[in-house]
């Protein structure tokens, strides 16, 4: 299979005027401004196959907005070349538009004083969609998502999370390839993130779409994203699934298990973060995992021992405290 | 051709909704604005009574005419303003609307297209009233009001024009009020909006030819209210058209830098 | 007292803000002088064709000019920015936090925003006005001088009472920008001597909208055309408005609180 995305060494580069404190700083900025280059995106180059879900992750600023930006035909790359569909974005061909999408959390496209049923089909008339070809994908998204009494309010009348499930649904009328999707669920309660998540599952395998994902909530990205590419300081960090993100990053691992005697100091084991009962549950160091593990079984009557990795908050915020230093 | 048949159609359906539910809000705007007009009127007719029944050929009734359809033309000349622009860069509308497989400006043209149908349905008795109080001395031939009505269109075009590229300039620079307002002041005085231009100096009047303004405000109220001969008529549309194909032409220029712009400096 | 404590606060407050954007003053100074232009050369067409407008000469009309700049920079300075400012919070129902406040309500909302830059139009209406008081060869006269100065605060205080009857009544049918459109169109109308209009606008522009008491009668105290008549009449109808527009406002403001709560 050919790559439906592909980015090779694209790199986004600034030009941030340089300000000085002080008086006679301030007053030589007047005639001659100091610019200093911000390389937002620091040649990074990955490749997404069709069908995929991909998560797209780094910390405020590592980015990743740049580069779905670059992807989608908004900012022009520094350097380096990006490939979408065999298009390249910048030049925003009408024919590249039309097969994709982009969903910001943020932003919207909908008429704020009407039902989202007339915005609706203005994206039928700019997308050309044949009409029953519409009807019937609006309907089976209304479905999906169940919003039928909704689609008839004015947008202004509707909740945060409503309104995000309609600026999907009228993201996707015109049947996108490739789906940008810059934290499609900010903002949203816990049950209203689930059904927006379990939307665009259902979208990737129906029509077999290829997702990029952002989002600041683990529980997106872990339901959604086999495979996770982190982005920081412009650079890429890693690209591969959850589970070898957590054992390349993560200093920790997690030992549960169950113990009769509650009278046993466990600090000389490691950190205790847990007890239930009887159950404890433990972070210790990844490297001496394996010893522990051994000590605990040897020196305590302890049952049902499991071994996990670290939760994937934990995960993602070791990685985000890695240096700039590191990176480079 | 049948694809932007359909998005205008649509786009205009939109935003005739969208204004409906603010006749209110739409009415409140129109009154105001039809202070000004009022105001020249008076003073116009007050001028023109002193003098003995006419100055610059106008009679009290014929400057009732004059203002009252400028009315009319004042609105078909609202249009997104160059203060819009930096606030569309500025909220992220405009990197929405550079995703539609559509060039952004089908979208204004369509949208204040369908706003103008609203305003024109409101204005009817609007003007309905102010004729019955300043009985203007109105007698439009046929031919005169079918020019009228490309006129007026032709007219919201060329503004169309005018305001999109003193707006692109906010891609440059957001500090652009001052040349904004200077734009406006010269329109103002050049277009036939403060008095008809038969009243200003000669050389005013020369000087005006340079420019699109009175294509888009002083002809199209002339051709309903003046005694222009067909002839007249035909080469005013003719104008009408120049301009905005000329205008159409430079924003798409100026359109193309101004992206560049904006894809290099993100939005 | 407090209160005139509390309203030199704010105005210390907006005029250091005020230095902080000297952008703003090149602009200002560029719009009023825009401005200026065209209000100069709309009186250049009409005298080019008349040597007088319903009994008004050049001279007098620029003094009407320079008036209606002066109270245009009073109105842009002090009173609508605060009036805007108010219907924004009640939109927006936070207007509890100047609610809060130990104060009177109505004192407050009304001097918490200054712009200063604003005031080139007052300097430049003042100068205009002297030029034209020159050419009509004005001669110093007392009643003239007293007329005018108690006509112009009585005229800004009527405007003052009617946006705040506006606001206090309309900010739930119309928005913002739609009053402040409607009352420039209006203001508009002060660039002419009132007695040109026919009546029923005349009517309007002095019960409606206070334009004619707040530009016509301090001109008309200068070009020696004021009656104590029509002074005690704006004294009486000042009186009234402020009156109508506390009664008003209080009556708004337990429909706010009832609301919000």
């Amino acid at each position: 299979m050919t790559s439906v995305i592909s980015l090779q060494k694209l790199a986004k580069h600034y030009q941030v005027p340089e300000r000085e404190a002080g008086l006679k700083a301030a007053a030589k900025g007047l005639f001659k401004r100091q610019y200093k280059n911000v390389k937002a995106v620091d040649e990074i180059s990955f490749e997404i196959q069709p069908g995929e879900v991909v998560g797209f992750l780094g910390p405020n600023g590592a980015g990743k907005t740049t580069t779905l930006k670059m992807l989608s035909g908004l900012l022009h790359p520094t350097s380096g070349t990006a490939s979408v569909l065999g298009f390249e974005p910048a030049r925003r061909s009408h024919d590249f538009l039309r097969q994709i999408t982009l969903v910001m959390g943020n932003r919207n496209q909908l008429s704020w004083d009407l039902p989202a049923l007339d915005s609706f089909d203005l994206q039928r008339a700019i997308y050309s969609i044949p009409a029953n070809e519409f009807k019937s994908r609006r309907d089976e998204f209304i479905e999906i998502l169940e919003v039928g009494d909704l689609v008839q309010k004015p947008v202004r009348n509707l909740s945060l999370g409503e309104r995000m499930k309609m600026e999907i649904v009228g993201a996707l009328l015109h049947k996108p390839k490739i789906l940008f999707l810059d934290e499609p669920t900010l903002g949203l309660d816990v049950t209203m993130q689930k059904r927006i998540r379990t939307f665009i599952a259902e979208y990737n395998k129906r029509y077999g779409a290829t997702v990029l994902l952002t989002s600041h909530y683990m529980a997106d990205v872990e339901a959604l994203c086999k495979r996770i590419i982190v982005i920081h300081h412009g650079k890429l960090l890693f690209d591969g699934n959850l589970s070898q993100l957590a054992e390349k990053f993560s200093a920790f691992k997690t030992i549960g298990f169950t113990l009769d005697n509650s009278n046993v100091d466990l600090s000389q084991f490691g950190e205790v973060v847990s007890t239930d009962g009887a159950r404890v549950v433990m972070r210790v160091p990844k490297e001496k995992t394996s010893a522990i593990t051994s000590r605990l079984l040897n020196d305590l009557a302890v049952e049902d021992l499991t071994v996990e990795a670290a939760p994937i908050e934990d995960v993602i915020e070791s990685v985000f405290a890695v240096k700039k230093e590191a990176v480079e | 051709m049948k694809r932007y048949f359909d998005i205008y159609r649509s786009m205009m359906k939109l935003s005739i909704l969208e204004q409906w539910q603010y006749p209110v809000a739409n009415y409140f705007y129109m009154i105001g604005m039809i202070a000004e007009p009022v105001i020249y009127m008076v003073v116009w007719s007050t001028v023109a009574n002193q003098q003995g029944g006419v100055v610059g050929g106008y009679t009290p009734g014929q400057f009732a005419a004059y203002y009252i359809v400028w009315t009319l033309v004042r609105s078909m000349n609202v249009v997104f303003t160059p203060y819009g622009w930096e606030w569309r860069i500025r909220q992220g509308q405009l990197s929405m609307s550079l995703m539609r497989p559509l060039h952004p400006l089908h979208s204004d043209v369509a949208y204040f297209a369908g706003w103008k149908v609203v305003v024109i349905l409101l204005w009817l008795p609007l003007a309905f009233a102010l004729t019955l109080i300043f009985k203007p001395d109105l007698n439009p031939t046929w031919i005169e009001i079918v020019v009228f009505f490309f006129a007026i269109w032709f007219a919201y075009l060329i503004r169309t024009m005018t305001l999109t590229l003193i707006g692109l300039v906010t891609f440059w620079t957001t500090r652009v009020s001052a040349l904004f307002e200077l734009y406006f002041a010269a329109e103002l005085i050049l277009s036939g909006r403060l008095v008809p231009l038969s009243l200003m100096p000669a050389w005013i009047q020369d000087f005006a030819w340079f420019f699109p303004f009175q294509w888009a405000f002083g002809f199209p109220i002339e051709s309903l209210v003046g005694n222009m001969t067909p002839n007249e008529l035909l080469r005013g549309l003719g104008m009408q058209l120049a301009w905005i194909i000329f205008g159409v032409i430079l924003v798409n220029i100026i359109w193309k830098f101004a992206i560049r712009k904006f894809s290099a400096v993100g939005g | 007292m407090k209160g005139i404590k509390l309203a030199y606060n704010f105005l210390r407050i907006g005029i250091l803000n005020e230095f902080q954007y000297r952008a703003n003053l090149y602009i200002q100074i560029l719009q009023t002088f825009i401005a200026l232009a065209t209000g100069l050369i709309g009186l250049q067409l009409v005298f080019s064709q008349t040597t007088d407008l319903a009994g008004w000469s050049q001279p007098e009309l620029l003094a009407v000019l320079g008036v209606f700049t002066i109270m245009g920079g009073i109105i842009g300075a002090a009173i609508q920015p605060n009036m805007e400012r108010l219907m924004g919070e009640i939109r927006e129902g936070t207007l509890d936090y100047a609610l809060t406040k130990p104060a009177d309500a109505q004192l407050l909302i009304s001097v918490r925003e200054f712009r200063l830059w604003q005031t080139v139009d007052v300097l430049t209406g003042f100068i205009i006005l002297i030029i034209a008081l020159n050419q009509m060869q004005w001669a110093v006269n007392l009643w003239a001088v007293f007329g005018f100065f108690s006509a112009l605060l009585m005229g800004a205080m009527m405007i003052y009472c009617f946006w705040l009857i506006i606001t206090s009544i309309a900010f739930w049918v119309i928005r913002v920008e739609e009053i402040a459109n409607l009352f420039e169109g209006l203001y508009a109308a002060g660039r002419w001597p009132i007695g040109i209009y026919p009546n029923w606008l005349r009517y309007s522009l002095t019960f409606l909208v206070p334009v004619a008491f707040a530009i016509s009668v301090p001109s008309e105290a200068l070009t020696g055309r004021l009656t104590l008549e029509t002074w005690l009449g704006a004294l009486a109808l000042t009186v009234f408005l402020f009156t109508v527009a506390r009664i008003i406002w209080s009556f708004g403001l337990k429909n706010y609180s009832g609301a919000s709560a």
